[in-house]
C-alpha cells in the first residue's frame, strides 16, 4: 500500500525529538490548510492551518465551543453524516487532499480511527466488536481473524481482562474497559491516524490513567490527535498542543513550550486558569 | 479490494430497495386517498348535509348520520376526557414508581391497542342486553371507552414533561399538592393535554366496529339518545356493502367527510403540540 | 417579632384547611385510575359470561371445529381463527419488509428537508380510519385484483404442483389474499412510524463510531442500529400484529365472509372480527349469539397475549434508554 510506504518515508523514529514541526518535509502526517467549517450559517472554524506529526500526539485544547471537536470531526469527514455541515480548505493526508469531493469516505475512515467521548460498544460480543471493522475490508481465515482480534485487544491492554469472555456482550464491560474496547476496535482496522475525542471524559481517574498510558504506547505507531478539556491531560500525554478559541487557532506549538512559555497572552490566560 | 466492491454493491442495492419500499408504500396510500377524493367529491352536494338517509333507489343525504356521529362523539369526549385526565394525573403525580401505577399503565397501553370490536361486544353485554335495545347512549359509552386510554396516556406523558422544579417551587410557597397539580402542572401541560383529546376525538370519529352492536343505525332523523341512532361509519358500512348505486355514492361521500375530519384533527393536534413549550 | 409568633399559628391552620383537598383529589384520581383496570376486568367478565353457553355446549371442540351452521345450530371457531391468523400473516409478510424499508429511508437516507414531511405523512396515514381502507378495497382494489392480478397468479403460481393449491380457483377479487394485502397497506404506516421512532433511539455517537470504521449505511443499519433497537423493533411489529389481528373494517369488506377453510388463499374466508361485524346484529338464538361472543373472547385472548408481549418488549427498550 502506498500509504504504508509513505509512512515509512515520512515518519520519524519514535525516539526522535519532536523539534521538526516547522519543517514540512519531515514527520507531517496531516497538513491542515485554511480550513473553514460551517454548521449551516454558523462558522465554527476560521481559517485553521496546522500540521499533525506522525508518531506524535497532538492535543486540541480550548474552552467549550471553541471548535476543537469540530476540527477533529473534519479529519475523517464524519460531519458529512449531517446535512448542513460543510468544510472548505484542504486537509492533506500523505499528499492527498481528503476534503476533495472524489474521496471515498468509507475507505478514508478505514484509514483513520476514531474514539468518542463516551464508550460506544456495538450491541454484539466483545469478539465481534473487534472483528466488525476487520471483516469490512478483509476475508480472513478463522485463526488469522482470531490473531488479529487478540493483538488488537493486547495492544489496547484489554486482553487479559476479557480473554475468557470474548463471546459475551461488550455492553457488560465497565466504562473504562468499554472505552479500551473501542480503542481496540479502532486499531484493529490498522489505521494510520487515531482521532480521540475526549476519550477519558466519562471515565474515573484510574481508567483515565490507563487510557493515558495506552495513548503513550500507541504513539509509537500512529499519528494521534486528541481533544481534551483537561489541561493536565494535554500536558501529560501530548507532544504538540493547539490552543483554540472561538473557532480560531490561537497558538500551535510543542506542548512543553505552550505550557511553559506561550507566545500569546490568551493562551497563557487559559492554561493558567485565568479564564475558562 | 473485491470485498469492498461487493460491499458497495450491497449497499447500493439495499439503498435502492429502501427507496423502492418507500415509493411502494406511498403509492398505495396515494391511490387510496386519490380514489377517495375522486369518488367522494362527486358525492358532496348540498343534499348530503340537508337530507336524511334515503331508502334504496331514491336520493337523500347523510344529515341524520352526521348528527348522530357528532352527538355520540361529543358525549364520548365529555365522558372520556375527565376520566382519562384524572387517571393520567394519578399515574403521573401520585404513583411514580408504585406497583399499582405500573399495572394501570400496562393495562392502559393494552386497552390503547385492543381491537375496538371487543369494546363493542363489552358495551353490548353491559348496556344493550340490560336495557333491552340498542341506543345512542351505548354507542357513546363504547366510544368513551376508546377515548379514555388515549387521554390517560397523553396526560401522563405531558405531566411527566413538566419540570419537577416547577412543582417544588409551588410547594415551597406552601401550596397544597392538589393546588400545585391543578394550578401549575395542568397549566404547564395544557397544550399537550388538549392535543391528546384531539387525537382521541380523531380516533373515534372514524370508529365503526364498536358502534355496530351499540348504536346500531337508524334510517330516520332521531334525537332520542335512548334509541338507535344513525352514524357515519355504520351508514358507510351498510351503504357500501349494498348493491344500490345511490347508497354507494353516499358511502363515498361519508368516507370523505370522515377522512377530512380525522386529518384536520390530527394536523391541528400536531400544530398545537409543536407550539408546546415543552417540546424539548 | 409579631410575624415570628404569628407564623406557627398560621401554618397548622393552613395545612388543616388544605388536607381534605389533598385527600379528596388524591383519592379521586385513584378511583379513575382504578376505573381503567375495571374496564379491562369488565371486558373479560362480559366476554366470558357471554361465551359460557356456547363453550359449555360445544366444549373444547369449539376451538377446532370448522362447522358454522346457524340452521342446525352447530358452531365451531376454526375457520374464523384460521382466517384471522392467515390474513394477519400475509399482512406481516408484506408489511414488515416494506415498513422496514420506509423507516430506513426516513432515518438514514432521505435528505433532511424531506424527513419531517415524510414522517408526518406516514403518521397521518396511520390515523386514517380503517373503514376507508375497507371501502377502497371493496370498490377499487378487489375489482383490480380480480381482473389483473388473480388471473396472473392462477396461471403462473397456481400451476406449480403442490404449492399451486394455495393459488387455485376462480378469480373472485375478494378473498383471503386481498384482505391480507389491504391489512398490510393499513398496518404499514403504523409499523414504519414505530420503527422510525425506535431507530431514532440509536445514539448518534454509536452510529458515528460504525461510520468511523468505514462501514456503509447498510452495514450501520443492519449490524449496529438494528441489533441495538432489536427489542423495540420486535415490539413495534407485535403492536402492528395486534392491530392486524383485531382489525375489523379493513377486512370485512373484502374477505367474502365464508365460514370455510380453503386451501387456496385466493378464495373467500372469514376472520373473527369480520364474522362479528357481519353476523352479530342478525344472529338469532342464544347459542348463535353466544358462539359469536366466544369468538370475541378468543380474539381478545390472542390480541391480549400479542399486545402484552409487545408492551414488555417496548418497556425493556425504554428502561435501557432511560438507564
Amino acid at each position: 500500500m502506498s500509504a504504508a510506504t509513505a509512512r515509512q518515508v515520512m515518519s520519524l523514529a519514535p525516539s526522535d525529538p519532536p523539534e521538526t514541526h516547522g519543517d514540512p518535509s519531515l514527520g507531517q502526517k496531516v497538513l491542515i490548510r485554511d480550513v473553514d467549517f460551517f454548521y449551516g450559517a454558523f462558522q465554527a472554524l476560521k481559517n485553521i492551518s496546522m500540521p499533525l506529526h506522525d508518531r506524535r500526539v497532538t492535543a486540541f485544547i480550548g474552552p467549550s465551543g471553541c471548535g476543537k471537536s469540530t476540527l477533529l470531526r473534519v479529519l475523517n469527514r464524519i460531519y458529512e453524516l449531517y446535512p448542513g455541515q460543510r468544510a472548505s480548505g484542504e486537509v492533506i493526508v500523505d499528499g492527498e487532499n481528503i476534503l476533495s469531493s472524489g474521496m471515498d469516505l468509507n475507505l478514508l475512515r478505514a484509514r483513520i480511527g476514531m474514539v468518542f467521548q463516551k464508550p460506544t460498544p456495538f450491541p454484539m460480543s466483545i469478539y465481534d466488536n473487534i472483528a466488525f471493522g476487520i471483516r469490512l475490508y478483509e476475508r480472513l481465515p478463522h485463526h488469522e481473524l482470531d490473531d488479529r482480534v487478540e493483538s488488537a485487544l493486547r495492544r489496547a491492554a484489554l486482553w487479559d481482562e476479557v480473554k475468557d469472555k470474548l463471546r459475551q456482550s461488550g455492553l457488560g464491560l465497565s466504562g473504562g474497559q468499554q472505552q479500551r474496547l473501542c480503542i481496540a476496535r479502532a486499531i484493529a482496522v490498522r489505521p494510520e491516524i487515531l482521532l480521540l475525542d475526549e476519550p477519558a471524559s466519562a471515565l474515573d481517574p484510574i481508567s483515565t490513567q490507563r487510557i493515558e498510558e495506552l495513548i503513550a504506547e500507541l504513539k509509537a505507531d500512529y499519528c494521534i490527535a486528541i481533544v481534551t478539556h483537561n489541561m493536565q491531560q494535554a500536558a501529560r500525554s501530548s507532544d504538540f498542543t493547539a490552543f483554540m478559541y472561538l473557532g480560531e487557532l490561537i497558538e500551535f506549538d510543542e506542548t512543553e513550550r505552550i505550557f511553559t512559555r506561550p507566545k500569546q497572552k490568551h493562551t497563557e490566560d487559559y492554561i493558567t486558569g485565568r479564564f475558562g | 479490494m473485491a470485498i469492498y466492491a461487493r460491499r458497495r454493491l450491497t449497499n447500493a442495492l439495499v439503498m435502492a430497495l429502501a427507496m423502492a419500499a418507500t415509493g411502494f408504500g406511498l403509492l398505495w396510500l396515494v391511490l387510496v386517498l386519490s380514489t377517495l377524493l375522486w369518488n367522494g367529491v362527486a358525492a358532496i352536494t348540498p343534499a348530503l348535509f340537508t337530507q336524511t338517509t334515503p331508502p334504496p333507489g331514491s336520493t337523500g343525504g347523510l344529515l341524520n348520520a352526521i348528527f348522530g356521529s357528532v352527538v355520540m362523539t361529543l358525549i364520548a369526549t365529555l365522558i372520556g376526557t375527565p376520566t382519562g385526565i384524572l387517571a393520567g394525573t394519578f399515574l403521573a403525580e401520585y404513583s411514580r414508581g408504585s406497583r399499582f401505577g405500573e399495572v394501570v399503565r400496562f393495562i392502559n397501553d393494552i386497552l390503547l391497542s385492543a381491537p375496538s370490536i371487543i369494546v363493542g361486544l363489552f358495551v353490548y353485554q353491559l348496556m344493550v342486553v340490560r336495557m333491552g335495545h340498542f341506543s345512542a347512549w351505548a354507542g357513546a359509552v363504547a366510544l368513551a371507552i376508546i377515548v379514555v386510554p388515549v387521554v390517560v396516556r397523553t396526560t401522563e406523558d405531558m405531566l411527566n414533561l413538566v419540570p419537577n422544579t416547577l412543582r417544588e417551587a409551588a410547594s415551597a410557597l406552601g401550596s397544597p399538592q392538589w393546588k400545585v397539580i391543578v394550578m401549575v402542572s395542568y397549566r404547564a401541560a395544557i397544550q399537550g393535554m388538549v392535543t391528546g383529546v384531539m387525537l382521541a376525538v380523531a380516533r373515534i370519529a372514524g370508529e365503526t366496529a364498536p358502534l355496530l352492536f351499540t348504536a346500531l343505525n337508524n334510517q330516520f332523523w332521531s334525537t332520542n339518545l335512548n334509541a338507535p341512532m344513525a352514524n357515519l361509519p355504520v351508514v358507510i358500512f351498510q351503504f357500501a356493502m349494498s348493491p344500490y348505486a345511490d347508497w354507494q355514492v353516499l358511502a363515498w361521500g361519508g368516507a370523505l367527510l370522515i377522512t377530512i375530519t380525522v386529518l384536520f384533527l390530527n394536523i391541528g393536534a400536531r400544530a398545537l403540540a409543536s407550539w408546546s413549550t415543552f417540546k424539548q | 417579632m409579631s410575624a415570628d409568633i404569628a407564623l406557627p399559628r398560621v401554618a397548622p391552620a393552613n395545612s388543616r384547611r388544605h388536607a381534605p383537598g389533598d385527600f379528596i383529589f388524591r383519592h379521586l384520581t385513584f378511583l379513575f385510575a382504578l376505573l381503567v383496570l375495571l374496564i379491562l376486568g369488565g371486558v373479560i367478565v362480559a366476554l366470558v359470561d357471554g361465551a359460557v353457553p356456547a363453550l359449555r355446549h360445544f366444549g373444547i371442540s369449539f376451538l377446532y371445529t370448522d362447522v358454522w351452521n346457524p340452521v342446525t345450530e352447530k358452531f365451531g371457531a376454526l375457520a374464523p381463527i384460521y382466517g384471522t391468523l392467515v390474513t394477519s400473516a400475509i399482512a406481516m409478510v408484506v408489511g414488515i419488509p416494506v415498513a422496514f424499508g420506509v423507516a430506513m429511508f426516513i432515518t438514514e437516507i432521505c435528505p433532511i428537508w424531506l424527513k419531517r414531511p415524510l414522517a408526518t405523512m406516514i403518521e397521518l396515514l396511520a390515523a386514517i380510519p380503517s373503514i376507508i381502507y375497507g371501502i377502497w378495497g371493496l370498490f377499487v382494489f378487489a375489482p383490480f385484483v380480480q381482473q389483473y392480478i388473480q388471473p396472473a397468479i392462477i396461471s403462473s403460481l397456481g400451476q406449480i404442483p403442490g404449492v399451486g393449491a394455495l393459488f387455485a380457483g376462480p378469480p373472485l377479487g375478494i378473498g383471503v389474499l386481498t384482505a391480507g394485502f389491504i391489512l398490510a397497506i393499513m398496518v404499514l404506516p403504523f409499523i414504519s412510524s414505530i420503527m422510525r421512532d425506535v431507530f431514532e433511539t440509536a445514539p448518534p455517537m454509536l452510529k458515528e463510531s460504525a461510520y468511523g470504521l468505514g462501514a456503509t449505511r447498510t452495514e450501520v443499519v443492519l449490524h449496529v442500529v438494528l441489533p441495538y433497537t432489536r427489542i423495540g423493533v420486535v415490539g413495534g411489529i407485535m403492536l402492528g400484529l395486534g392491530r392486524a389481528l383485531g382489525e375489523t373494517m379493513a377486512v370485512t369488506f373484502v374477505i367474502g365472509n365464508a365460514h370455510r377453510i380453503s386451501a387456496s388463499i385466493l378464495q373467500p374466508g372469514t376472520t373473527i372480527s369480520a364474522s362479528l361485524a357481519n353476523e352479530f346484529t342478525e344472529a338469532v338464538g342464544d347459542l348463535y349469539l353466544s358462539s359469536l361472543i366466544a369468538l370475541g373472547l378468543i380474539l381478545f385472548v390472542i390480541t391480549f397475549i400479542v399486545l402484552a408481549f409487545a408492551k414488555l418488549m417496548l418497556l425493556r427498550l425504554q428502561k435501557r434508554a432511560g438507564g
